[in-house]
């Protein structure tokens, strides 16, 4: 690859540019504050340096910049290799319902309109963009698909290198070693967003509700940078934050809803049991009972089921409890767990019996036939959003569509209650297209 | 609000009765008490020379193997993963606001130690040029120090880790002594400060152009080893 195609609708600190690149400061002064240009976020006045640099703390993670830095681009020419094939090499079809959202979905990214697809967890919301992928390409389009989750976009990678065959895509991520690839599709974090400039036609970003993006200033300033000013992008979520809803009811931002799962079985609702207490006990090693007897009749079943913990350090004692109860086989995984992949995968390839987990495996993740437990589900690191995505894991395969879901508390909550709400909400719509009861 | 510098979740600092009773200004915190619980300070058990945590006090393995170049340093933590996560952080992506995390332990570290003149390791020109900073003159809040010594040879050019044991104990004398330094360094009782203690050897290159410049005694003490 050239050093310009490395340029093409990037922002990169080099030490020099080809000709044709353009570069600007990396932070600028503006009034009596500092702006970083690639994060458009503020510097602290105690921000600086001993050699006098400015340096901006908010996108370290991508390679400091300073203010003797600048930061080069060449505008996105949409040079893109000729494609050998046809664009859509994806065998599947959709069901009437998903293609009808499908066909919204083209609409609106053919009007460049901003949009949302509020699709049930399990609706099959990525091969519903599949027919506005390969036409958004046809159109020479550069386009990138952008998560704020890293195993979002590393269960994505292959299915859409299936789904577009022929089409040159590139996967990057915080871990990534392989070089950078200048192709029209590309995959990554929404961090990795930061280095691109007016980039992107149409950016689709999945699961747009999921932390950090959903409270990150940062990152929400990143896809705004990243796509062109004639660019337009697609938000894809089964559970949209507050703000988001109201950008829809101030019709900012057009939405097309799809609450049916695309096998037409209705979502499993969560059952809440109390269990008071429940941390007293683990201190001492011990677990409920009911909990206990839940666990032991899904491993007699050979029933494989997900235990989502609230914290890192609830991992081991909860472990400890079950072995204690004779529930043993399965593995803890965390965010920074260093082989989080391979413990995913084996669960994938049913090798173990379950995993116990924290929010990380929330979404983006399916295992067909799982039974899905939450202990402590009233702790405040459960949002609302969160728990309908646990619940979510649960019935997501066809030959498997149904689902246990049970959330043990210490105290009835007001966001398991929402939860609950909002998936009943979604099954009394889903139910008018002809959605199926458990 | 202010937020832990690490992992970067709210600060809730918890006054005690004591703190409040001291009459004085307290230390802020900086970072919070789950990170901070990562960094393991080194106890009363550790290796007389090189100030390894151990569980006995005889003179450890590597550095009995030094034979007799001995050297009298003191380390505040062990160089764990979260001090390594740390030092990358601070040192290597260059976040030059994490030097307040270690300010603190520093100090009440310094404070411990018996000398006359504090001299920190000095960095090369280029790295103070891409850096920006020195990382150990960055802990250091209002503590008088000496820049008695002067980086020659790029000694930290490339990270130690990337060279094997056996290059770190080779490498030539990378420093020599600032043009004030025997006025500074004579007849006194001198401190080198470190931010990692690996092979030992930066620091035993380091005192012996100390001892050359007439100081009376050298120590050492550095925040990991
Ligand atoms: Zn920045
Ligand atoms: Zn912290
Ligand atoms: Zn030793």
């Amino acid at each position: 690859m050239s050093d310009e195609q490395n340029l093409f609708g990037r922002q990169l600190p080099l030490a020099s540019g080809p000709a044709n690149s353009n570069s600007r400061p990396a932070i600028v002064t503006i009034g009596q504050r500092r702006q970083c240009q690639r994060c458009h976020q503020w510097l602290l006045p105690t921000d600086q340096l001993p050699n006098r640099a400015w340096y901006c703390r908010q996108c370290l993670q991508l390679g400091r910049l300073t203010s003797q830095n600048k930061l080069y681009t060449i505008p996105e020419p949409n040079r893109f290799v000729r494609m050998k094939g046809p664009i859509l090499t994806w065998p599947g079809k959709l069901s009437p319902t998903q293609g009808a959202a499908a066909t919204a979905i083209l609409d609106l990214a053919r009007q460049r309109r901003n949009q949302l697809l509020w699709a049930v967890t399990g609706a099959g919301k990525t091969e519903i963009v599949y027919p506005a992928l390969a036409w958004a390409l046809a159109q020479n389009w550069r386009v990138a698909w952008v998560s704020p989750r890293v195993d979002v976009c590393l269960e994505l990678a292959p299915r859409l290198q299936q789904a577009f065959g022929h089409v040159p895509q590139t996967l990057l991520h915080g871990k990534q070693k392989a070089p950078y690839q200048y192709c029209q599709l590309t995959l990554c974090t929404t961090h990795q967003l930061l280095r691109f400039h007016a980039a992107f036609d149409w950016i689709i970003v999945d699961e747009v509700d999921a932390f950090p993006l959903a409270t990150s200033p940062l990152l929400k300033t990143a896809i705004a940078t990243a796509q062109k000013p004639t660019g337009s992008h697609l938000y894809l979520t089964a559970t949209p934050g507050e703000q988001l809803q109201r950008q829809v009811r101030q019709k900012k931002v057009a939405v097309t809803y799809l609450p049916l799962r695309y096998h037409g079985v209705l979502l499993p609702q969560i059952s809440v049991c109390l269990i008071w207490r429940w941390r007293e006990r683990l201190a001492k090693g011990r677990l409920d009972p009911k909990l206990i007897r839940q666990l032991q009749n899904y491993q007699q079943r050979g029933q494989r089921f997900l235990l989502f913990v609230p914290h890192v350090i609830d991992l081991k004692p909860v472990a400890q409890a079950l072995q204690q109860a004779g529930i043993v086989g399965g593995l803890t995984v965390h965010a920074t767990d260093n082989d989080r992949a391979a413990k995913v995968q084996a669960m994938r390839d049913r090798t173990i019996p379950f995993l116990i987990t924290t929010t990380i495996l929330e979404r983006g993740v399916t295992f067909p036939n799982i039974a899905v437990i939450v202990l402590g589900g009233d702790d405040p690191v459960f949002s609302t959003a969160a728990l309908v995505q646990i619940a979510g894991r649960a019935g997501r395969h066809r030959d498997f569509p149904t689902g246990a879901v049970t959330v043990y508390c210490h105290s009835q909550s007001r966001r398991v209650r929402l939860a609950q709400r909002m998936i009943a909400q979604l099954n009394r719509q889903g139910k008018r297209l002809g959605g199926r009861q458990q | 609000m202010t937020h832990c510098l690490l992992c970067h979740q709210e600060l809730h600092p918890q006054m005690t009765l004591a703190q409040f009773w001291r009459w004085q200004p307290l230390p802020v915190p900086v970072v919070c008490p789950r990170c901070e619980q990562q960094f393991e300070r080194i106890t009363t058990m550790h290796c007389p020379q090189c100030g390894r945590q151990q569980t006995s006090l005889a003179v450890c393995h590597d550095c009995e193997r030094w034979g007799d170049v001995p050297l009298r340093n003191h380390a505040v933590y062990t160089y764990n993963e979260a001090m390594k996560a740390y030092m990358q952080q601070y040192k290597f992506q260059g976040d030059y606001a994490l030097r307040q995390v270690m300010m603190e332990p520093l100090k009440q570290a310094l404070a411990q130690q018996d000398y006359d003149v504090l001299v920190p390791i000095p960095v090369n020109q280029e790295t103070w040029q891409t850096r920006g900073f020195n990382q150990v003159t960055g802990w250091l809040l209002n503590q008088p120090f000496q820049q008695a010594l002067l980086v020659t040879a790029d000694h930290k050019d490339q990270p130690q880790s990337a060279k094997t044991r056996q290059q770190r104990l080779l490498t030539q004398q990378p420093f020599s002594l600032a043009p004030n330094a025997a006025t500074v360094l004579k007849d006194r009782r001198i401190l080198l400060l470190d931010d990692v203690y690996t092979t030992g050897r930066t620091l035993r290159h380091a005192a012996a152009q100390i001892y050359l410049g007439g100081a009376k005694a050298v120590t050492s003490l550095t925040l990991a080893r």
